[in-house]
This record gives C-alpha cells, structure tokens and sequence, in this order.
C-alpha cells in the first residue's frame, strides 16, 4: 500500500475548478515531485492534501487513513507537514520560536529536545542564530527555518512547496542537498517545483501536472529524457 | 551661507505663523496663567513697568523664541568651517523674522484700519485684556518694538546655546568624564552584586508598588478619581491587548464588553428597574462571565473574516450594544436612555467598600490580577499560539494550531477582562447609561494600546496613563486641552512610532521599516 494515495480529486477556489481529477500516489521512503508551470494546480494540490483548501470531491488516503475528514490543524498529527510556498515563517518571532511552533502538537519533551538537536545539525545557521527574529534572516536562511520548523513536526511525509524560489543559485543547490539528506533519513517527501531540472535530479518519481491535471508520470529519469518535458520545463529544444 | 539663510528665514516665518497662532486662539493669555501658577509670582512688583502678567507672556514668547533660534540655527550639511558664525547668523535671521512677524500683528491688532472702520477698537473691545497683554501695555508701536527686539534676542540666544549646548565640545568632554565616573562606580563589588541581583529588581518593584500603594490615601477626591479611571483602562487595554497585539484581531467594538460588564453590575445590584439588589461579589463573576459569553457568541460568526473586515463588523456590533441600551423597547430592561442609578457596591467583611479611596484599591487589586494572568497567558503555549495566528494565519493552522478555538479564546478573555472593568466602573460611578459606552470607549482603548506600546504590559500601563491621566493634568490649560493633548499624542507618535514602552518586537518591526536592521534578500524570481 502507498502511504499517500491521492485519488481524483477535484479542488474549487469559489467557482474556480482548479484542480480537474488529480491523482497520484507516493511510497514510503520516495522523493517524488510535482513540476508544471505557474498556476497549473502544484500549489492546489499540497493544500488540497494538508486540508488547507479541501477537495470538493476525491480522496487522499494516508497509509490508508482517509484525511479529508480531518481538519487541517489535526492532519499535521498524522504526521504530514508542510513547507509552505514563501516560506511563511513567522516574521516577528525569533528562530527558536519558530521552531517550538513547528512541534506545537507535540507533547514529548525529550524528543522535541532531540528533534531540535537534529534540525540544529542540519542547519547549522539556524543554531547560531536561535535568539535572532525571523524576519531578519537572509531568503536562504528563511527557507532553512521553515524547513527545520517542518521536521519539527516529526513528519512522517513532508511536503516542500517551491523551496528553491527567490534563493540564488548556490543556495538551492544547498537546499537540495539537504532535501535528499532529510529523504535519505526516511522522510518521505512530496516536492512540488518549478525548477523541473533541480526536482528531477533528486526525485525518484515525477507527475507532470498541466492546468488541474497530471499530464505525464514517470520515474525522474525517464522524465528528463522525455521530450516534451525537455521542451516545455526544461528549457531544451 | 545661502542655504543657512533660507533655512533660517523659513524657520523664522513657521514660529512666526505658530506664535501668532497661538495669540489669535488666545493660548498666549493661557499660558502667561500657567506660568504665574507655576512662579506663584501673580502679586509680584511690576518690573521695568512690566506687570507679572506681562512677564509671563514674555517668558512664553520667549521660550518660542528660543526654540525659533535654535531651529534657525542648525547646521546644514553643506555647512562646515565656521559653526559660530553660523549659528549666530542662523539664530539671528530665525529670531528677526519671527519678530518681524509677530509684530507686525502687533502692529495690526493695534492700529488697522480698514475701510474707515478701526479694527483695534473692536478687536480691543471684544478682547481688551487679550491685546493689552499682547502689546504689553504700551502704545501698538512700542509694543511692535518690544517684540521685534525681544524675538530676535531670545533667537540669537537661542542660536548660541544650540551651539554651545548642543555641539559644544565642554558636553563632550563633560559627558565622558560622567561616564567614567559611572563606570568606576558600577565596577565596586557591591554595586555590581546589588545590579545583578534579581532581588534588586524585586525591591525596586515592591517600593513602586508600595508608593503606587501609598498614593490614593493622600491623592484626595479628585486625584483618586482619575487613578481609578486610569487603573479601568490599564485592565481595558490589557484586555484589548491579548486581541490585537497578541492574536492580531484588530477589534474596534471592545466597548461592547465593557457595557456588558457595566450593565450587569448595575441591573443586578441597583434597586431599579429590576429590584434585584444582589452582592455585589455575585455580580462581578456574573458580569465577567456573561462578557465573556458575549465574547464567544460574537466571535463564532465573525472571525472568519480578516483584518478590516473584522474591525468594521466589531465597529458595528459595538454601537448595536449601545444602541439598545438606550432603546425605548428596552426600557424596562436597561432603564434606557436615562440609565441606572444607585448601582451596588462591594462589602468586605461587613465594611462597605464605598469611598473613593476604597474602590482605587479595589481597581489596583483587579489591575495586579488581570497582570498576572495576562503575563502567564503570554508566556505560554496559548500565547505563542496567538502570536503565530497574528504572524501568518495558514502557516499556523498548518503547524496544527486550531485557530478558530485560539481566536474564539482570544475574544473571550480579551472580552472578560472588559467585563470586569466595566463592572468595577458601574459599582465605582454608582451610575451607568447609553452614554458611558459610546464610540469613544473603543477609541481609546485603542489609543491606549497603540500609545503605550502594542504587546507589552508595561506598555498599556504608560499609555493609560497617558491617555487618561494626562488630561486630567492637562485640565489647567481649560478650553486648550484637547488641543495640547493631539498635539503631545501626534509628537508621541513621532518621537516613540511604536509607543512608549514597546515590547521587543513592535521595536524590531518599526525600527526594521526604517532600515535599521536590514533584511538581506538574495532578490525574488528567477
């Protein structure tokens, strides 16, 4: 059984039919990614799966749990938590504030300490900047902290909106790297980008998602050779 | 040179503009009275045939004056080699203009005439006493002299002593040797033990709380009055301060809860019109409870909705409140646009608790309460919630915070706190009608938040003070005290934009929007 099982769901903003039947599925311990252009439902699809923004109809099964009938402050409990799109940091509060958010729903001192202890060995940076405001931090740092505020969590799968956006090139290679550490670490990772090149390098499988609808899936290799994903999202003609 | 004159001219015709200002309101008169109280010199001699009125007048265009001469003569940034001259010239320039200004109104009070009609006679009969003081008793000329030289003077001596004062090395150096003295002092043992010591900080608090203690015994009627009101708005904007400081809510109907408490406690105690009279210890938790229910019922339909939405609905709501209070089908109920009279009050071990006296310590012992938990309430889990909620509302519920229950608790205590205050209000004014709760109420509370600094308990304690407690010093000053009071508030704004006592962070955020703390960004978009 796949742990994430996303089944034709259909996502309305209002009268807007955004999502058109998205299906897809993620096993435990995979990378998979979900590359597209702008507005073709990536973002939709994540928010459909934490319960930001629930589907009309369709189902999404974790590890054959139905989420849908669950909120979205209960869902991170089942163990899904998110890196939302711009990073969404709490602005005002301080690094180590932030992080405490992330484990808001848990009550387990000890492994919080050992959580916080292992976010500080992935982020270094986050470490000696503890008692600094979030807002203040640099673009690269921020996506850190709401990296590090996700595994805070202790998610069982982890879903990445667009880390690499507005970070300069060097720094998202840095975010990868720590992207395929955390995977190899046994987080489970949905990873939705527009920098198809970068997704497809460290993804195991990729879905190819065009206005509401998967188009294409494939493992990443296949992907980066096929040819209209050459052409569309990777620049090569 | 060119461009320190312009600025001095400039400087020079605004004071000018503002002193004359200041005469046509009649403030002048006002102050020369604020000052002969305060020198308690009104039976004082007549000097160099100036009577003590007079006097008065001057040392308050004289102060102006300064200030025209000390503004006149700051530097620009061009200027460098010669600050004296500078400043000299600067000062003078300002201080002439300015006295040219004023007395050409002089002049123009004294002796206008205008298509054949006197103005001065009129103006002289409509205010005699106001133009007389102006022109110090002499004829419109000499008195136009007396100005023109006494401004420039006082500008001239105003330029000098921004120099001198202002950038003189003798501060600089005076300056230093203070701070190394301090520096010696707080490196003996003893002082840094005693500085370092929390305990310090515990007998500097207990010795304020013990003064705050000590004051309504010997503040009279009056005074203790204005304590009370002030100690009512500290547990309104504590209050109104978990809602929009912490959990971002931005309520502008908080005087709906504070009517809720205040008509409990009356319609419950008061003999009419429900003839009910209970204790006045039953109708305080009934009052606090039935806001905060308030709170909740209010809050289940409308905080869905965000940011100014929410404040105009909870505008609405506020008025609603008010407006059936005084309602003529609710007459019977509330007692309607005439209120309710003879409202409960307390009785502690048999002693009525009914003197002014009594009800200050009655607000003190709530404000330590509402403190206390206010404090807890930051600094936990809930609070930190809240703070989340303020910052990025769907980040938060992704992080698994509900925050519709947050939110709805959020309104709820920020809610029975109000209760309690307006309880406490009604019990302590032994009256309450429709007009107690009007728009205003909210306003301020705002104001008081915003003031003394949004998210920080310190903070709400200065701004009511501040907002309440002010005018009533202010009250001296009569018809000019709202007057002075937006423009103290308006240099508040200026001078601390993020209140007087801002918590960290509010002081992070305005001091980051001024480029203080800079925000490195490797720049959007690819």
């Amino acid at each position: 059984m796949a742990m994430l099982e996303v089944k034709d769901i259909h996502t309305y903003y209002g009268n807007i039919h955004a999502l058109k039947g998205i299906s897809l599925t993620v096993e435990q311990g995979e990378i998979v990614t979900l590359i597209g252009s702008n507005g073709a439902g990536k973002t939709t699809t994540l928010r459909s799966i934490c319960g930001l923004q629930k589907p009309r109809t369709g189902s999404i099964q974790l590890n054959g749990e139905d989420l849908n009938s669950y909120k979205a402050h209960q869902i991170v409990s089942k163990g899904v938590a998110m890196v939302p799109e711009g990073r969404g940091i709490f602005a005002r509060l301080t690094v180590a504030e932030n992080l405490d958010l992330g484990a808001y729903t848990r009550n387990d001192r000890t492994a919080i300490q050992e959580d916080l202890e292992r976010v500080f060995t992935i982020f270094p940076r986050l470490k000696e900047r503890q008692r600094q405001v979030a807002g203040t931090l640099s673009g690269g740092e921020q996506q850190m902290l709401a990296t590090g505020r996700a595994l805070m969590t202790r998610p069982r799968l982890l879903l990445m909106d667009e880390p690499s956006m507005g970070l300069a090139p060097v720094l998202v290679e840095a975010i990868f790297d720590v992207i395929k550490a955390i995977n190899k670490e046994g987080t489970t990772i949905l990873l939705v980008e527009q920098n198809a090149l970068m997704a497809l390098s460290i993804a195991h499988r990729g879905y190819v998602i065009q206005t509401g609808q998967i188009v294409l899936q494939d493992t990443a290799a296949n992907l980066k050779n096929n040819e209209t994903v050459q052409k569309a999202y990777l620049g090569i003609e | 040179m060119k461009k320190q004159l312009r600025h001095a001219v400039n400087a020079g015709g605004i004071f000018g503009i503002i002193t004359i200002f200041l005469f046509l309101i009649g403030f002048t008169g006002t102050a020369a009275d604020l000052f002969s109280d305060l020198f308690r010199n009104k039976n004082a001699a007549p000097f160099l045939s100036l009577n003590p009125q007079m006097l008065n007048m001057l040392i308050f265009l004289g102060l102006i004056g300064l200030w025209a001469g000390a503004y006149g003569s700051r530097k620009s940034k061009s200027q460098t080699d010669d600050p004296w001259g500078a400043a000299l010239i600067g000062g003078l320039t300002a201080g002439l203009v300015h006295g040219l200004l004023v007395s050409g109104l002089a002049l123009l009070v004294g002796t206008l005439n205008l298509r054949g009609v006197r103005i001065n006679v009129y103006l002289s009969e409509l205010l005699p006493d106001a133009i007389k003081l102006f022109l110090v008793g002499k004829s419109p000329l000499q008195g136009a002299t007396v100005h023109i030289v006494f401004l420039t003077l006082t500008g001239f001596l105003g330029g000098l002593l921004s120099r001198g004062v202002g950038r003189g090395s003798w501060r600089v150096r005076s300056g230093a040797a203070w701070n190394s003295i301090l520096e010696k002092i707080s490196q003996q043992s003893i002082v840094k033990q005693v500085r370092g010591s929390r305990n310090t900080r515990y007998v500097v608090y207990g010795i304020l709380l013990l003064l705050v203690f000590l004051l309504p015994l010997r503040a009279g009627p009056y005074w203790n009055y204005t304590i009370g009101t002030v100690g009512i708005y500290v547990l309104l904007g504590l209050g109104l301060n978990i809602v929009v400081g912490l959990a971002g809510l931005l309520d502008l109907g908080y005087v709906a809860f504070f009517a809720i408490g205040a008509y409990t406690m009356a319609l419950l105690t008061a003999p009419q019109p429900h003839h009910l009279m209970w204790s006045f210890w039953i109708a305080l938790p009934i009052g606090v409870l039935l806001a905060a229910l308030t709170g909740l019922l209010l809050g289940a339909p409308v905080l869905r909705m965000r940011g100014d939405y929410l404040a105009i609905v909870t505008l609405g709501f506020g008025e609603i409140i008010r407006i059936l209070s005084k309602s003529d089908a609710l007459t019977p109920f509330t007692g309607g646009p005439s209120g309710v009279k003879a409202i409960g009050f307390p009785t502690l071990f048999g002693k009525p608790f009914n003197s002014g006296v009594d009800f200050v310590y009655l607000i003190f012992l709530a404000v330590l309460l509402i403190i206390f938990v206010t404090n807890r309430l930051q600094n936990s889990r809930v609070g930190r919630a809240w703070e989340a909620m303020r910052e990025d509302e769907t980040v938060s519920r992704a992080m698994g915070i509900n925050t519709l229950t947050q939110k709805l608790l959020a309104f709820a205590i920020g809610a029975a706190f109000a209760g309690l205050g307006g309880a406490l209000f009604a019990s302590r004014n032994v009256f309450t009608g429709p007009e107690d709760h009007n728009l205003m109420v909210s306003i301020n509370v705002v104001a008081v938040v915003i003031v003394g600094g949004m998210g920080n308990i310190p903070g709400v304690i200065a701004g009511a003070l501040m907002l309440k407690g002010l005018p009533e010093v202010l009250r001296q000053l009569e018809d000019y005290r709202v007057m002075v009071f937006g423009a103290l508030l308006i240099v508040m704004m200026l001078w601390r934009p993020a209140g007087m006592i801002p918590s960290a962070r509010r002081k992070m955020e305005v001091e980051k929007d001024k480029g203080v703390i800079e925000t490195p960004d490797e720049g959007r978009g690819k």
